[in-house]
């Protein structure tokens, strides 16, 4: 016995959500490969799409969904050098705001870019899904749109 | 915290209307000299308290400090317990099939206050008696795992894991009960 003095405790939750009007058919879109908007009351279109409008707090029409992308601009970034299990990609990759075409409003997510040097804002990047989808915000992940 | 789907959220028939947010917290903490000897000592079947000299209260795990007194508690105050005791409250769970439940039966978790020094140790499994003949004041006795069966990994520096790696549960000894007014200021 390794007389290492750590300890390690794991406490796990299981939770299940209902996704509503608007997040159920964002999550149902990037499970068959596409990404939805939803227009706001002001007529902007907003990615990831909310249930409610941001300004005025009004309900949004489920019918003002809008799909958006693939391609898309980094509006900043953040490298993730040593990416933990519970980050989407298992090597490192950065995190970005990323507006897609189409959208007036950015979406985080991580864009697989192989090197930081890689990386600038204003580079254009684009949806990569994966071969099995589950209806998952880490169904897409974003690459530079030169190597898609 | 990390929010990952357990299983797939439908069919690709079905639209998406459910979300499996799965948290897993992981703690992981050096574990602090007094409970390493307290570990120690457990897996030669001892356990180990500390007794602060002022308030008189005797913590297990040792903790190095007394919160009613406000005083460090070291080497000096620790004290070995006794592996017998009497059971002053517990608790009957009904186990609903949850993730992670591994219980099919109604089972007790009991505190048990142990003689001489005292100490008190909570959540313990009462073993080798139906829930329902359980009561206060009930004296019981370590049952402990074989040595070659004992594990220190769960013992940390919250009291977490506790004896558990060490004693399997409590078995009552047949002796004559303890009346409640004995122990009516320990009953947690």
């Amino acid at each position: 016995m390794a007389d290492i003095p750590i300890t390690t405790h794991v406490i796990e939750f299981p939770y299940t959500r209902t996704l509503g009007p608007v997040i159920g058919p964002f999550l149902t879109g990037l499970r068959d490969g596409q990404i939805l908007g939803i227009r706001s009351v002001d007529g902007r279109v907003l990615v990831p799409p909310t249930e409610w409008d941001p300004e005025t707090g009004m309900p949004l029409d489920p019918a003002g969904l809008v799909p958006v992308g693939p391609g898309g601009v980094v509006e900043t970034w953040a490298w993730v050098t040593r990416p933990t299990a519970k980050h989407p990609l298992a090597h490192p990759f950065a995190f970005a705001l990323v507006r897609l075409d189409g959208a007036d409003t950015a979406l985080m997510h991580a864009v697989d870019a192989g090197s930081i040097e890689s990386m600038a804002t204003g580079m254009r990047v684009t949806a990569k899904f994966r071969d099995e989808r589950h209806g998952h915000i880490t169904d897409v992940v974003f690459v530079p749109e030169e190597r898609a | 915290m990390s929010e990952q789907p357990v299983v797939a959220a439908s069919d690709s028939e079905q639209p998406v209307v459910m979300m499996d947010y799965f948290m897993h917290l992981e703690y992981r903490e050096v574990v602090c000299p007094i409970v390493r000897r307290y570990a120690d000592a457990l897996m030669d079947g001892k356990i180990l308290g500390q007794i602060s000299p002022t308030s008189g209260l005797v913590y297990v795990p040792p903790r190095s400090y007394c919160p009613v007194s406000c005083e460090w508690l070291g080497e000096d105050h620790l004290v070995e317990l006794e592996d017998h005791g009497v059971v002053t409250n517990f608790t009957i769970v009904t186990p609903v099939q949850y993730y992670g439940q591994e219980e099919t039966e109604p089972f007790a978790k009991a505190s048990v206050l142990l003689d001489g020094p005292g100490g008190m140790l909570g959540l313990q499994d009462i073993l080798d008696l139906p829930v329902d003949e359980l009561r206060v004041g009930m004296r019981v006795e370590a049952v402990w795992l074989p040595p070659e069966e004992r594990t220190k990994d769960e013992i940390g520096n919250r009291s977490w894991g506790s004896v558990d790696g060490a004693i399997r549960g409590w078995r009552p000894t047949g002796e004559p009960d303890v009346p409640a007014e004995q122990f009516l200021d320990k009953v947690y």
